[in-house]
């Protein structure tokens, strides 16, 4: 098979992942900060020893601000809820994910509880946007950093000075980006971070991570066990006890650690110019084919993170996406969670079809998936059907 | 005949991540620190970690409060 679907999670995972979740279960299997005996203090110690790494690599002072959840979803919903049920609005970007737009949503119940400004490809003019939309009960800015959908990027260093002029908080979605593109907390100015570290981390699915840098505002979403201050009715407020009630998943956070130690090894610069290397041939083979619609900007270091969204003349997305899994091919196709950014993109209601490489994927395989998409892109041209 | 004797003390602070984001703290002072689970917990405490530190207690707790580890109580050891 070649999977060229790791936007949604990456695969394979690395060997060095899969053995460290297997020896997990077999070293780390007790319950760490809940016990004082050899084996709960060796889980415990490996669980901050990935705190002190993710700190370091996301440029975040003090490690005890990594919080681990269940997703990166469950990041954002801490963030958005948490700082957001007791009043006041968001602002984001109109190409965010589900993951950001339902809980605004669901706060906007009996009025509406955020604004959303325009991407540009123009950096300045998207900040100009997100300014103009700023109003005096403005809480917090919440944006993806990359979208999962075209690659496009939003300038958070920008946005994030732009947060902070005006006293707002800044969240950055970054499910899309971490372990690729260049995130530095301390530098960039971000007070939160979420990040699905089973993408560009490699890590195993069901972990995520809330990275804060500003510690003190919000409060849980759940309460319970943390192993500590247990006398106490009230959840204890340091981090990350205050965020992370009741049993961590150990085999998980020793999966992100070595998937981290993965990406460092490889250099997340190498890895990132690898895939963009990639859809640059992709891009190159395809965006001038009469039967193919890219609908991405060409690849570039710098500017877009590695996904590419395409349509073949004539197809519903769905359709091609199936074509290329008879060939085995793996893609996702559809709206990817995304349907603000597809119509931001005018995709809407078909959606794309979105390939996305990882650090495993090679220039054969970009071969034969420009092979069967101009075999199916002719197919259809001749068959002249116009379905999308 | 009479040397000087340190006393070993108990910094309770609380979680386990407080304790080891401590214990990282201390050791770039030069202090030596070693992890415990608290074994007798104060009425309103419940169950937590501690540093167990030789004769340098207040220095300790001071680095800790600078770097942000809630400190909940000092003791002796027994």
């Amino acid at each position: 098979m070649i999977y060229w679907d790791n936007a949604a999670t990456t695969w394979p995972k690395p060997a060095s992942v899969r053995a460290a979740v297997g020896q997990a279960l077999v070293r780390y299997g007790a319950n760490p900060g809940r016990a004082g005996h050899d084996m709960a203090m060796a889980t415990g110690q490996e669980v901050y020893t990935c705190r002190e790494e993710l700190a370091e690599f996301f440029g975040l002072k003090d490690p005890t601000g990594v919080v681990f959840t269940l997703n990166c979803t469950a990041g954002l919903n801490t963030v958005i809820r948490g700082l957001l049920e007791e009043g006041g609005r968001a602002l984001t970007s109109d190409l965010e994910h589900n993951a950001v737009r339902r809980p605004l949503a669901a706060l906007s119940a009996r009025y509406p509880r955020y604004d959303t400004a325009a991407w540009s490809p123009d950096e300045d003019e998207t900040v100009e946007h997100f300014r103009r939309a700023i109003r005096p009960d403005t809480r917090l800015l919440v944006c993806t950093h990359a979208s999962n959908v075209f690659g496009v990027t939003l300038p958070i260093r920008k946005l994030a000075r732009l947060a902070h002029d005006h006293g707002l908080l800044f969240c950055v979605d970054a499910a899309q980006s971490a372990g690729v593109l260049p995130v530095d907390m301390e530098a960039d100015g971000i007070d939160y971070l979420c990040v699905a570290p089973h993408k560009g981390l490699y890590a195993p699915m069901g972990t995520g991570l809330l990275l804060c840098r500003e510690r003190d505002k919000i409060p849980p979403l759940v309460r319970g066990g943390t192993g500590s201050y247990s006398v106490q009715a009230v959840q204890p407020p340091d981090l990350p006890d205050r965020l992370e009630s009741g049993t961590p998943n150990t085999a998980g956070i020793c999966g992100i650690r070595a998937g981290l130690r993965f990406v460092r090894e490889k250099g997340r610069e190498r890895i990132y110019a690898h895939e963009i290397a990639l859809l640059q041939r992709v891009y190159d083979r395809l965006a001038s084919h009469p039967g193919i619609r890219v609908y991405t900007p060409r690849p570039a270091v710098g500017r877009t993170a590695p996904v590419l969204s395409l349509n073949v003349v004539g197809l519903p997305s769905e359709q091609t996406a199936a074509l290329l899994n008879e060939q085995g091919i793996a893609v996702r196709a559809g709206l990817h969670c995304a349907p603000l950014a597809h119509t931001r993109f005018g995709t809407m209601p078909q959606g794309t079809v979105r390939l996305a490489p990882s650090a495993f994927s090679t220039p054969q395989e970009v071969k034969k998936i420009g092979d069967i998409f101009s075999k199916i892109a002719k197919k259809s041209l001749h068959s002249g059907k116009n379905m999308i | 005949m009479g040397g000087i004797v340190l006393a070993n003390q108990y910094i309770h602070v609380g979680s386990i991540t407080n304790a080891m984001r401590g214990r990282r703290l201390l050791e770039a002072q030069g202090i030596r620190a070693y992890l415990h689970r608290t074994s007798h917990p104060a009425e309103g405490d419940g169950c937590g970690y501690s540093l167990l530190v030789t004769g340098q207690a207040q220095r300790a707790e001071q680095i800790l409060r600078s770097g942000g580890v809630r400190v909940v109580r000092i003791s002796d050891a027994l």
